[in-house]
């Protein structure tokens, strides 16, 4: 049995690094392939006053004159060492720019994540409880409607009503200037952000749920539970909730990659600082080696995510 | 004796795309304390929904259409989910047919008692809920309940599980119990056990119990008056000796006839010919008439009412008007 695990934990290392190499290859080849100057992130508008000499030399020392191939090895070769490179537009380590700017994501992204599973299970509850009735037809319909609004259209709605309009919210940025300790500024800066976060998520979840729980509620059990005496809010919280529940966690683990594209989306709308605006810069402008970094990290967060949820599978016995 | 359960007129019906199907239609019968009535019939002749009727467990697409349910007089058949609860349990209880399905798999089985007890007797210790949980599993059969009870329902067999749910059904000392073919999903050996259990349950716990099947076989073994049911009506009423050795309506006789006791040896079981109607479409007059070899003209225009033939005997079916054709007796 130890024996065994211990394969299967080598197993899936292997699977994980193996997945990881091919994400580096493809994201390496396709950047390259995608038009677009490198040179302008590094050198900015200075690129437009080059003479081919001076070209030749800034692609040259950026390491851009090789065939592909040698790049991909040579930045493979690093990569394993631990050295990601500079990134081109912020000329310091990429590992640094990122780090600067990660705990943001990460702010937006918990606290999206959470308030989404934790509201979608409220509604869906909601929504179970008054099956078919008026409550639930109401909440249904607006779910759907508003589940099918894009996010960078709700992004836009939002800034010009409560940013532009009525002066309310901050529209842009993670925190005023000058405040990053201060967290009040922080909170006011997120509460857009995570609105429309929340708002386009919740309806996918909360049906699902609401579906689960209904699933549920048809079977014989609930009958028999029913006829032993007990009243409705006992058979779903005692009965119906917790044979929903574990189906529900691992599809909130399994959804991690849903919530974090739709956080870079909202990022990149908003002007967060986070990890989204990141990664749409460096790939807009050709910063190789932080897009190929930002990459590989979300990457192999959606991967490593993808195993918590089959390993939990596996565990739940029932 | 006064009656416990008294069930008159009731009809039942759901509403389906295809239209109105008429699951139950004009019931009545009374059930007095410690007695056991056996309902038989065909599948879908509304046993069952006639049983959750009473206890009010059907589903939204259900509708009680007319008549009454007394309980020791009172009428529940206005009563609301909040009343029911009170009384489920408690006045009544249910044992279903499916015993893998009507537990859930996620929580232990005695946790499941356990949850019954609770609910019934207020302010029991948690330590005296699961003691009084283990002596129902160990009432109903199931050896070393304070071991067993920890097992989640998969690691039981269908006979225990279905002695649990009978535990959980009498948590509440019910007056009445119905029992909706509980030995149907079983093994035959195991159905013999488990009905000879319930048998001596009822007579310890003097409880009466409404008990659905169709299979006279097991009707016989367990009930002191049954009740045949066709099409949603029932036809034919009586005890379980009118029944089996002086039935009178053709239905019953049909029945009677198919068990394999009456048989040539080597021959063909005995079947009725044709399929009970749709409870969407039911024809005019009698719903068994173009299945009956014995019907008359009358059975095509005009539903029979209920002939009395003796204080506890009752059949529906026009060949006991006094006016019908003198039939060799009793028409075999």
């Amino acid at each position: 049995m130890v024996r065994y695990r211990l394969l299967d934990g080598v197993k899936k290392v292997f699977l994980f690094l193996f997945s990881i190499f091919l994400l580096s290859a493809a994201v390496f080849f396709i950047s390259r392939l995608a038009p677009g100057d490198p040179l302008v992130s590094y050198y900015g508008e200075r690129v437009e006053r080059m003479g081919i000499q001076e070209r030749v030399w800034a692609e040259e020392k950026l390491g851009l004159k090789d065939s592909v191939w040698v790049q991909y090895i040579r930045w493979l070769g690093n990569a394993i060492r631990g050295e990601f490179g500079i990134s081109y537009k912020y000329k310091m380590d990429v590992i640094e720019v990122i780090k600067g700017r990660i705990g943001n994501t990460l702010l937006l992204g918990g606290v999206g994540f959470c308030l989404v599973f934790l509201l979608a299970l409220l509604l869906g509850i909601f929504c179970a409880w008054h099956e078919n009735r008026m409550p639930d037809r109401i909440v249904c319909t607006l779910g759907t409607i508003t589940s099918c609004i894009p996010e960078f259209w709700l992004s836009l709605l939002f800034i010009f009503i409560f940013s532009t309009n009525l002066k309310w919210l901050p529209g842009s940025g993670a925190y005023a200037v000058g405040k990053a300790d201060d967290w009040g500024s922080r909170m006011e800066h997120l509460i857009l952000p995570l609105t429309v976060l929340v708002v386009s998520h919740i309806w996918y979840y909360a049906y699902m749920v609401r579906n689960r729980i209904l699933e549920e509620t048809g079977t014989d059990y609930v009958l028999l539970a029913k006829a032993k005496g007990l009243n409705k809010r006992q058979i779903m919280f005692h009965h119906c909730l917790r044979n929903a529940i574990p189906s529900y966690l691992s599809m909130a683990a399994a959804s991690v990659p849903h919530v974090l594209g739709g956080t870079y989306i909202v990022e990149t709308v908003f002007s967060y600082p986070g990890i989204g605006t990141l990664s749409y810069e460096s790939a807009r402008y050709k910063d190789y080696n932080l897009l190929m970094l930002l990459s590989i990290l979300s990457g192999a967060f959606v991967i490593l995510c993808n195993m918590a949820v089959q390993k939990g599978a596996e565990r739940d016995g029932r | 004796m006064s009656e416990l359960l008294e069930v008159k007129d009731l009809s039942v019906s759901f509403d389906t795309p295809q239209g109105e199907a008429q699951a139950v239609r004009d019931v009545s019968f009374s059930l007095k304390s410690g007695e056991v009535l056996a309902v038989v019939g065909e599948s879908g002749c509304g046993k069952s929904v006639l049983c959750k009727t009473v206890m009010k467990l059907l589903p939204p697409s259900a509708k009680i259409k007319s008549g009454s349910i007394l309980v020791n007089g009172t009428d529940i058949i206005g009563y609301q989910e909040r009343d029911m609860c009170k009384l489920r349990g408690k006045l009544f209880s249910m044992v279903f047919q499916d015993p893998m399905a009507s537990l859930n798999p996620s929580i232990p089985v005695g946790k499941q008692v356990a949850e019954a007890v609770k609910i019934h007797q207020k302010g029991l210790s948690k330590k005296e809920i699961y003691k009084r949980a283990e002596e129902l599993m160990r009432l109903t059969g199931i050896a070393c309940p304070e071991e067993h009870m920890k097992w989640y329902p998969h690691q039981f067999s269908g006979g225990m599980r279905q002695r649990t749910v009978m535990a959980i059904a009498l948590a509440g000392n019910p007056k009445i119990v119905f029992a909706d073919e509980p030995t149907t999903a079983l093994d035959v050996a195991v159905q013999a056990q488990i009905l000879d259990m319930f048998k001596k349950l009822q007579k310890k716990l003097g409880m009466a119990v409404v008990f659905v099947t169709h299979d006279l076989g097991v009707a016989a073994r367990i009930a002191d008056r049954i009740a045949v049911m066709y099409a949603g009506k029932i036809v034919e009423t009586g005890t379980a000796e009118e029944i089996f050795y002086d039935a009178r309506h053709p239905y019953t006789l049909g029945l009677l006839r198919s068990l394999p006791m009456y048989a040539e040896p080597k021959g063909e079981l005995y079947t009725i010919p044709g399929m009970p109607p749709s409870p969407l479409s039911l024809p005019k007059g009698d719903a068994f008439a173009c299945r009956n070899e014995y019907a008359l003209k009358i059975d095509y225009e005009e539903e029979p009412p209920m002939f009395c033939i003796s204080d506890t005997h009752y059949a529906a079916t026009w060949l006991l008007d006094k006016r019908a054709p003198k039939l060799p007796a009793p028409y075999r």
